[in-house]
């Protein structure tokens, strides 16, 4: 078996990737992978954990409900991110600033 | 009887609740809603409430004059009875600490009535309810309507809680609260400039007074320990017994000092020292002239006639101002034991009486010469508990109450019908434009009369018995009591009037009395007998000098109509007051020797009548009352004479003549206060501040007498007082636009700017910068839950303490660690008790103790040699070998003081270990802190008191 140990640091990894990549990137739409990103390696960390312990399934029905919000997470995201551009016909974060003074 | 008595016990007796409640209920129904519920409601609530107050007033009286019956006994070969207070105490307010030996004095809010405050009750009540019901009338058209009666009923329950209150803390605040409720119905129609300032100068006047009544509290409670009546009358001797240096107050030098140096030309021969007495019953009196409108505090009461007329009747006539000659009464135990207070009271009160009377002399409008008649009899009031007649004086209260209530509440019909034809405030109330309205107000006309007839003093009216009483015992009344001869024996003589004092005091209350019957007959005939001036507003008349500039607002083309007679709601109060005036004198008749008032009152002046003395031999009343009648006589014929016979021709010489009398009056006044001073106060001789002081008031006195420009009182303080206080609020208004406003303001507004031009930087509207700054925030809240800490506090219990370690989230528990003991104790726990080592709580014991030896062999006085001292407890030491019996052994205190600056030298680090669910692996991270541990108490003087 694997050990825990190494699933945990993956998903540290993954999460550290993508906590980073949301601050530093500029365009919106890397920031909304990133947080697929981010998501996704906590996904695994409950799965990982779930198998550490095989009385109950608690992990794995988590991980299926936060698929479901991620997936709906992503449509309003990018729902936003289509009115964006019809205002201001860019995907960059930094020209997004309607809400300045 | 027998229902209300087993109902409400005397020490309970809750009806009081129902006397209160519900005039405070018709002012909070009428305040609130009595717009939305309309005038008769509001009349009903109003009336209604105070008449039920009355019944249960009636209901206490009766009560308590069988309690009071029950108490009777033989003394002397007549029965006396015993000083009965009904109570009710609703709870403990506060307490705070007095008395000579600094103990706590409660103070509760309970209510005491006996047979002084049940005779007040019954006039606040009974007339507080007739003028309820002419103001009814009277207010009918106004559109305040409600607001005046909240105002009024309100009135009715600040005074009950002033003659109902067992302690001077609850007497202050229905004191303050009938000097709040005069501010607001002197100054009720307010939108006249005049009015408001009117109720300012009131209120003012009053706190003045106050002040007086608060520096006596303070005294009382420092002396005698205790700030309710029974417990002043029994501690009531500490204020001048035993005569030490302690009781005295020093005057001058202030405070007992020396004034050296560059000051020492001030510092006089013999230091100026009263007793406590005589500062309590001077502070007292202060108190007093600013309530009941005396000499120099008297000038609002003028003004106050800017009130609707049954505010003046209620409050400025037959409640208010009787409230300070009730303080005087209550606390008259206090003011028996300063002769010299005795003599003051005395003296201002028939000053007053003589000064206001001269005013009146010369008053045009109706209202204000009803106004300084009032405080010319509050001065008579006064002159009567000052020779020591307290009942003599409070019966001058009640049957003044009936016929002044009345004089005001008919003048107030006069006004009333007057108004009708002429809208000009001032106008409708001159006499100049009144006259013969005997024809077209009859009812009005004739308890006129009869009140005027009975404050004149006609014999066999009240104002007679009342009036005179106070005339013949201001000549013949001698104080002294038993402790005065102790005193005298001991070589601590009181101060002792001279003889030629009460001759003065009967002559000046006899001229007094003169005037009174001139100025009010000259009222009646100028305003009912003869023809009515009235029709002629705005032509010239015989008597007026109206300024031809403003013509009246009477249109002159339609016939005038005439004056005509007020609803039922105004002349049956007059009716019944004027009853009252007439007969009430039944009810005490000094001369004839059927005084059931004085009977009823006598337990309550218990130690007047035992202090009162009559000079040897005295001459009877009778042979007094020739004065009486003479001044009644010659002021209301020479009245008759002016105004009827000679139709007033002769006025305006006259008026002009007492004028200057009265401004004379003031200049002498001022003369006499400088020479007393030069005379009654050991000053330096030759000492500057004799000088500067008593030339001032000569100054004074000689500018006002050689003016030629009329300055009285009230202009004076105009010009002094009130203008130094109008300068400094010049200054603070300069400096507050200018420093406050211009700098301080625009500063703060400079530098908030700065600050939000540079907050705004961040709001650059980047979502992806907010989101940012949302994940740093995130991480520190989350390092504050991970990286474990705590801190330590102290507390000292003796010489064990108590260490316990402060909340913070996420922890489960804490652990100490002693830098010397237990260092391997794997429990955690939150608090930790430890206890000095064995040793150090010995060395301290054994401290205190050489202390205490050192102290006592230094102070104590030892029989023998090798006498030793051992601390039996904190308190106490005792010889030894003599535990047993105490008696020998002299007491000793000691003062300790804990010395919570101090610390121990040596520190106990206590190491702290925290963990949490978050970082079992952080176990060994450790905070620290050190503990102070403060010095127990220390001995920092003892006393050896005398063996007994």
């Amino acid at each position: 078996m694997i050990p825990i140990e190494y699933y945990v640091a993956l998903s540290a990894i993954l999460f550290a990737v993508g906590g980073v990549g949301f601050l530093v990137r500029r365009n919106v739409l890397s920031v909304l992978m990133s947080i697929e990103l981010m998501l996704n390696g906590v996904n695994l960390a409950f799965v990982a954990f779930n198998r550490a312990a095989t009385h109950n399934h608690a992990g794995q029905l988590f991980a299926f409900f936060l698929i479901a919000a991620e997936a709906a997470e992503v449509a309003v995201g990018l729902a936003i991110v289509i009115s964006l551009f019809r205002i201001k016909r860019t995907v960059r974060t930094d020209e997004a600033d309607l809400l300045r003074n | 009887m027998s229902f209300f008595t087993t109902l409400f016990p005397q020490d309970d007796f809750a009806l009081f609740g129902v006397i209160l409640g519900m005039p405070l209920l018709g002012a909070l129904v009428n305040g609130i809603w009595g717009k939305r519920l309309g005038k008769a409601a509001v009349r009903v609530m109003a009336v209604t409430t105070v008449v039920v107050s009355f019944v249960c007033s009636v209901i206490v009286l009766l009560a308590l004059a069988h309690w009071v019956d029950a108490t009777g006994h033989q003394e002397g070969g007549k029965t006396v009875h015993d000083h009965v207070r009904v109570t009710w105490t609703l709870w403990q307010w506060m307490h705070t600490n007095g008395g000579r030996s600094g103990g706590s004095i409660p103070i509760d809010v309970k209510f005491s009535v006996d047979a002084l405050s049940a005779m007040m009750m019954l006039i606040i009540t009974g007339i507080g309810s007739l003028i309820h019901l002419y103001a009814t009338a009277y207010m009918a058209e106004d559109k305040s309507f409600h607001r005046f009666f909240c105002y009024l009923n309100l009135f009715i329950f600040a005074m009950l809680i002033l003659v109902m209150a067992d302690n001077l803390p609850v007497l202050f605040v229905g004191w303050e609260g009938v000097g709040l409720c005069s501010y607001l119905l002197i100054g009720f129609w307010y939108e006249k400039d005049a009015n408001a300032a009117a109720g300012k100068k009131a209120f003012i006047a009053n706190r003045v007074g106050d002040f007086g009544l608060l520096c006596a509290m303070f005294l009382l409670a420092h002396f005698t320990g205790a700030l309710d009546w029974n417990g002043i009358e029994s501690n009531a001797a500490q204020l001048v017994d035993p005569p030490v240096d302690a009781l005295r107050i020093h005057l001058w030098p202030l405070g007992g000092g020396r004034y050296e140096g560059w000051a020492s030309f001030l510092q006089p021969n013999n230091p100026l020292t009263i007793s406590a007495a005589t500062a309590t019953g001077l502070a007292l009196l202060l108190g007093c002239t600013g309530k009941s409108a005396q000499i120099p505090l008297y000038t609002w009461l003028p003004d106050a006639m800017a009130g609707p007329t049954p505010v003046s009747a209620l409050i400025h006539a037959a409640t208010m101002v009787t409230a300070g000659v009730y303080l005087v009464c209550r606390l008259h135990f206090v003011f028996l034991l300063s002769p010299f207070v005795m003599m003051v009271v005395a003296l201002v009160g028939a000053f007053t009486a003589f000064y206001a009377a001269t005013i009146a002399l010369v008053q045009y409008d109706i209202k204000k010469v009803l106004a300084y008649s009032t405080v010319s009899q509050l001065g008579f009031m006064f002159l009567g508990v000052g020779v020591g007649a307290f009942s003599a004086g409070f019966f001058h209260v009640f049957t003044h109450a009936f016929f002044k209530a009345c004089l005001f509440l008919g003048a107030g019909s006069v006004i009333h019908a007057m108004h009708k034809r002429v809208h000009d405030d001032d106008k409708a109330q001159d006499m100049r434009n009144m006259g013969g309205l005997r024809k077209y107000m009859p009812w009005t006309y004739r308890t006129f009369a009869v009140s005027t007839a009975a404050i004149i003093g006609v014999p066999f009216l009240s104002g007679f018995f009342s009036k005179d009483e106070i005339m013949y015992r201001a000549y013949i009344d001698r104080l002294s009591s038993p402790m005065f001869e102790r005193l005298k024996h001991e070589g601590n003589a009181p101060f002792t009037p001279p003889a030629w004092i009460f001759t003065l005091l009967f002559a000046v209350a006899v001229a007094a009395a003169t005037m009174t019957a001139f100025y009010m007959c000259r009222c009646f005939f100028l305003t009912f007998w003869g023809d009515f001036r009235g029709w002629t507003i705005g032509r010239p008349s015989l008597l007026a000098k109206i300024d031809e500039d403003e013509p009246g607002e009477e249109d002159l083309s339609i016939p005038a109509y005439p004056p005509h007679e007020s609803p039922w709601q105004m002349t049956v109060p007059l009716i019944v007051l004027a009853t009252g005036a007439a007969v009430a004198g039944i009810l005490n008749m000094g001369l004839f020797h059927v005084t059931p008032i004085d009977h009823w009152l006598e337990p309550v002046f218990e130690s007047a009548s035992k202090a009162a003395v009559k000079e040897n031999p005295s001459p009877s009343a009778g042979a007094l009352l020739p004065f009486g009648l003479g001044a009644f006589v010659v002021g209301s014929y020479a009245a008759y004479y002016l105004y009827v016979e000679r139709k007033g021709a002769a006025e305006q010489e006259y008026i002009k003549a007492a004028t200057r009398f009265t401004q004379a009056m003031t200049g002498i006044l001022f003369i006499a206060i400088g020479a007393v001073l030069w005379g009654v106060v050991p000053w330096a001789v030759g000492g500057y501040p004799r000088y500067i002081v008593c030339g001032g008031f000569g100054a004074i006195g000689a500018y006002l007498i050689m003016s030629y420009v009329y300055v009285g009182l009230d202009k004076l303080y105009d010009e002094t007082a009130v203008s130094l206080i109008d300068a400094l609020a010049d200054t603070s208004a300069q400096f507050d636009r200018y420093f406050i406003d211009g700098v301080i303001a625009k500063l703060t507004a400079f530098v908030v700017a700065a600050a939000g031009t540079v907050l705004r930087a961040a709001q650059n509207g980047v979502v992806h910068l907010y989101a940012a700054i949302m994940v740093v925030g995130v991480a520190a809240i989350g390092w504050f839950f991970v990286i474990p800490h705590a801190d330590a506090s102290v507390a000292a219990k003796g010489s064990d303490f108590t260490v316990t370690t402060g909340a913070s989230g996420g922890y489960l528990g804490y652990a100490f660690e002693w830098a010397q003991c237990e260092p391997d104790k794997k429990v955690w726990q939150k608090e930790w008790d430890a206890a000095m080592q064995v040793d150090d709580a010995k060395k301290r014991a054994t401290e205190q103790r050489r202390v205490v030896e050192d102290l006592v062999a230094k102070h104590a006085r030892c029989e023998a040699p090798g006498d030793k001292w051992t601390a039996v407890n904190k308190e106490t030491v005792a010889r030894d070998g003599t535990k047993d019996s105490f008696g020998d052994v002299p007491e000793i205190t000691l003062h300790l003081e804990a010395d919570s600056d101090a610390i121990v030298e040596e520190a106990r680090p206590v190491r702290l270990r925290a963990r949490n669910v978050f970082s079992p692996a952080l176990r060994n991270y450790a905070a620290s802190t050190t503990v102070y541990v403060p010095r127990p108490a220390k001995v920092t003087s003892i006393e050896v008191g005398q063996n007994q």
